[in-house]
């Protein structure tokens, strides 16, 4: 539901700027100013963030909001959905320049053109692994692409505050492990 | 969903042939002498009344699926069963106020119990993850989920780990490649 009354300034902080973004976020974030994956996902299905494409999923939505989870609180303020709304939108521009036939799905090797010219560097059988989790019926469809392209951040941001030595080598401790990659 | 049907040490007597022999029948809906995901998914029960988690089932039958037909058969649904059936144990001993379902605390003392340890704050992470009812707690076919895929990070883990002292080195391939697999 959209806030009916012509504020002036949302949130009533004066001299706030009219942020488009904020109209969105707060329709569904309610008091305390946080979203969780089932608004997160209304609030993009609202904004017809998709365009011609399906909606989100509920799992890619609580995979966004896992990516700027800094306080893992399973929520997400204003700040971090303004980050990811920036980041969708490069994906999604990515997307289409792919999908030139707008099916709303890319083929595997489209996928790993993606992958590469996002500036990630895998060997065949890891973008093999990755593109296999994402596809179905050799198809990826721009939610799961989305989904890809949100967990191969996380994991790049887990495994580099590993890699002292910015070697491209990560140490990881047993419990660590479990936790930081179970909360992506 | 019945009795523990036999001991994993001796061969079936009689009357847990005929007792096993009914229970994967009755499973086998459609008589094709194979018992699919759906067949499997209609037989189990979450305490609630939605379907069984169609991704858990798939794990189970997958590891129990000798030959990748995708379904077991009448000698494999012994072990889905018996597997099913000691997860029912576990769950019913760390459901306390027998709720049917596991809370955050009950939760904590199951995998705590296991030999895992985690942070208070993960175990929300787990919840929020896991929970598919929306309670705040889970359900048996979310837990044993949870518990697979914790069970598959560790056995990951452990294959690189190879001079067993819980601590791993690994690139960035092969981080990603383990993890993909996974979660």
């Amino acid at each position: 539901m959209l806030a009916t009354k012509p504020l002036l300034y949302p949130g009533g902080f004066p001299g706030q700027q009219q942020d488009p973004l904020y109209g969105y976020f707060t329709a569904v974030a309610g008091q305390d100013g946080q979203i969780s994956a089932e608004e997160l996902q209304a609030c993009l299905t609202q904004a017809n963030f998709s365009g011609g494409y399906r909606p989100f999923n509920i799992e890619t939505c609580r995979l966004m909001i896992s990516m700027l989870d800094r306080d893992m609180s399973c929520s997400m303020g204003f700040n971090e959905f303004k980050e990811l709304w920036a980041v969708l939108s490069g994906w999604k521009q990515h997307f289409m320049s792919i999908d030139r036939d707008m099916s709303g799905t890319v083929d595997p090797q489209e996928m790993s053109q993606a992958v590469s010219s996002m500036g990630y560097r895998l060997s065949p059988q890891a973008m093999n692994c990755v593109i296999k989790r994402y596809s179905s019926n050799g198809k990826i469809s721009f939610d799961d692409y989305v989904a890809c392209c949100v967990k191969l951040r996380s994991l790049t941001d887990v495994f580099r505050k590993r890699d002292q030595a910015q070697q491209g080598v990560a140490t990881f401790q047993y419990d660590d492990f479990i936790q930081c990659t179970m909360s992506i | 969903m019945g009795p523990r049907l036999y001991n994993t040490n001796e061969p079936m007597n009689e009357y847990q042939m005929i007792n096993h022999f009914s229970v994967s029948s009755r499973v086998d809906k459609d008589r094709s002498g194979a018992i699919s995901d759906t067949e499997l998914q209609q037989a189990l029960s979450n305490g609630t009344w939605t379907p069984f988690n169609p991704v858990t089932v798939r794990s189970i039958i997958s590891m129990f699926d000798r030959e990748k037909k995708g379904g077991v058969n009448f000698n494999e649904f012994a072990g889905v069963w018996k597997y099913i059936t000691d997860w029912q144990n576990i769950f019913r001993t760390y459901d306390r106020d027998n709720s049917g379902f596991i809370d955050k605390n009950e939760l904590k003392q199951a995998l705590t119990g296991f030999g895992y340890r985690l942070s208070d704050q993960f175990y929300n992470t787990l919840i929020e993850k896991f929970d598919r009812q929306k309670r705040g707690q889970v359900a048996f076919d979310d837990f044993i989920q949870c518990c697979i895929v914790l069970q598959r990070l560790t056995d990951v883990f452990r294959r690189y780990d190879t001079d067993q002292d819980g601590w791993i080195q690994v690139s960035y391939e092969q981080y990603l490649s383990m993890v993909f697999n996974v979660v």
